[in-house]
Order: C-alpha cells, then structure tokens, then sequence
C-alpha cells in the first residue's frame, strides 16, 4: 500500500498547479477551470486522509464537496454568460470595471 | 506503486495541459484526464463509490458544462491583447514552485495515526452502503443544506442568464384589423 504522504504531496503539487495557472491566465472560463482542480486536490486530501484513520467521514464529506462543486459551476457560469453578453469578453483585463 | 506513480503523472501532466494550453477546449479536456486520474486514484484509496462518483458527475456533468459554454461564447481562444502585467508569470511560477515544494515537505513529516492495512479495511472499500449510511445518521443536517443550496443554485442560475423582458411592442387586434377596409391593408 502506497503511504498517505505520497498522496497528499500529489495532492499540494495539483493544488500549486491550480493555483499558478490561476494567477497566470486571463480568460474567465481557464480561471474557473483551475478553481475545480484546486477543489479536486482539496477531495483527493480528505479521501487520503478517510483512509489513513479509516473513517468514512471524510469520504461523505467528499460526495457533499462534489454536490456543492456541482452548484458552483452553475453560478459560476451563469454569471460568466451574463457577463458575456454585457462585455462581449472573457478576459479578466477588460472586466475590471466594477459599474456594470 | 507503480500504478500510483502512472496516475499521479497522468494527473499532473493534466493539470499542466489545463494551465498551459492557450485554447480553452483544449484545457477542459485536459483537465477531465486529470479528474478521470484522480478517479482512479479514488479506487486505490478504497473509496470505489467516490469514483465513480467523480467519473459521472464531475467528469461527465460538470465538464459538459463547461465545454457546452465555452463553445457557446465562442471563447476557445484567447484575446491578442498585450499582457497588462508582464512580470507576472515568473513571479507566480516561482511562487508556485516553493508552494508545491512547502506542500510536499509538509506531507512527509506526516505520522500515520495507525497502520495502514488495519484502517484501510475499516473502509469496507468504501462501497455506496456504507457511505450512504454515514451520509444519512451523521451527514443528515449538511445533506438537507446541500439540498437547499441546490435549489438555490438552480434558481439563481436561471436568474442570471435570463433576459431583460423586450420593450412592449404594439401588436394590432384581430379587432382591429377586420376594421380596416381591404385598400388599408399593406400586404
């Protein structure tokens, strides 16, 4: 059985990449889509962590994270397609202003 | 072993498709290798229900979504705008790097609380059974939140996108018409 520690460093290493390719892109729908992998590297944490105390616990947590992750990304790209057809742009750059 | 070490790059190689690529099409799919990876990383660390779980909803649903808006605002690619902030990138790549390094460090001053094999069996291979059964006895309160947060998410999804109600247009009565003489009507 492969250790915990090697999962949860997977795990901060996907969450890195989430991160920067956060920070780096300017396209809305890029961004969004590195906010569902740093939520994924976030699940991968807690499943790792269920088995290494053996607890389901964190396992349901994940299935309500993934309900909630489900949610979000409605919001969220309702807001990004009502933002849309105001700006007629998904870059971050032209969407700084904040009177609608 | 082995296998873990072939997810876990099938995952980060995702990850830095989802970064890297320029075309956003191109980075939704890379982004579903990284969450089918991390589906089947779900099955080494016994939690068969949350893998497929994670197949479905999010591999499947979730990111038909996200290709299905893409293509409809038409934003594949990038806009050719000068970059605003060009000393970004190497700053948060750098930034990045120590993060991950941190993180990783951190993992492996980690102790585990008990031996493996013993808590991974307590699991039951984390079967739809028992995790239901955690789900309705100690989860019940955060289950019936989330089912209000989803109906609150559909409404406001709908809220958002809906259109302004077009200016009232003056639409002329069949009444109103059959009192016109036939020289009046414009065909």
């Amino acid at each position: 059985m492969v250790e915990t520690s090697y999962y949860i460093a997977l795990a901060g290493i996907l969450f890195s990449i989430g991160a920067v390719g956060f920070l780096m892109r300017r396209s809305v729908i890029q961004m969004f889509l590195c906010v569902e992998l740093m939520l994924n590297s976030a699940n991968l944490v807690l499943v790792a962590f269920a088995r290494a105390w053996g607890n389901l616990e964190a396992q349901t947590a994940v299935f309500i994270i993934l309900t909630l992750a489900a949610a979000e990304v409605a919001i969220g790209l309702g807001i990004i397609v009502a933002i849309f057809r105001k700006r007629v742009s998904t870059n971050v750059d032209d969407l700084s202003g904040l009177k609608g | 072993m082995i296998v873990f070490v072939l997810l876990s790059l099938l995952a980060i190689a995702g990850a830095l498709g989802t970064i890297l690529w320029k075309n956003a099409v191109y980075s939704a799919l890379s982004l579903v290798g990284t969450l089918l990876a991390l589906a089947c990383i779900f099955v080494t660390l016994e939690a068969q229900f949350l893998a497929s779980v994670q197949v479905i909803v999010y591999a499947g649903a979730i990111m038909v979504l996200f290709l299905f808006v893409i293509m409809l605002l038409n934003a594949q690619y990038p806009s050719e705008d000068v970059d605003p902030l060009p000393w970004l990138s190497p700053v948060v790549i750098a930034g990045g790097v120590v993060l991950a390094g941190a993180l990783a460090y951190t993992a492996f001053l980690y102790k585990a609380p008990k031996p493996l094999a013993e808590a991974a069996k307590a699991l039951q291979g984390g079967a739809p059974g028992p995790v239901g059964e955690t789900l309705f006895t100690k989860f019940l309160l955060p289950f019936e939140a989330v089912s209000l947060l989803l109906i609150i998410a559909v409404v406001g999804a709908v809220a958002l996108v809906k259109r302004e109600p077009e200016a009232k247009v003056q639409r002329e009565t069949l009444e109103e018409r059959a009192t016109h003489t036939p020289e009046e009507v414009v065909v």
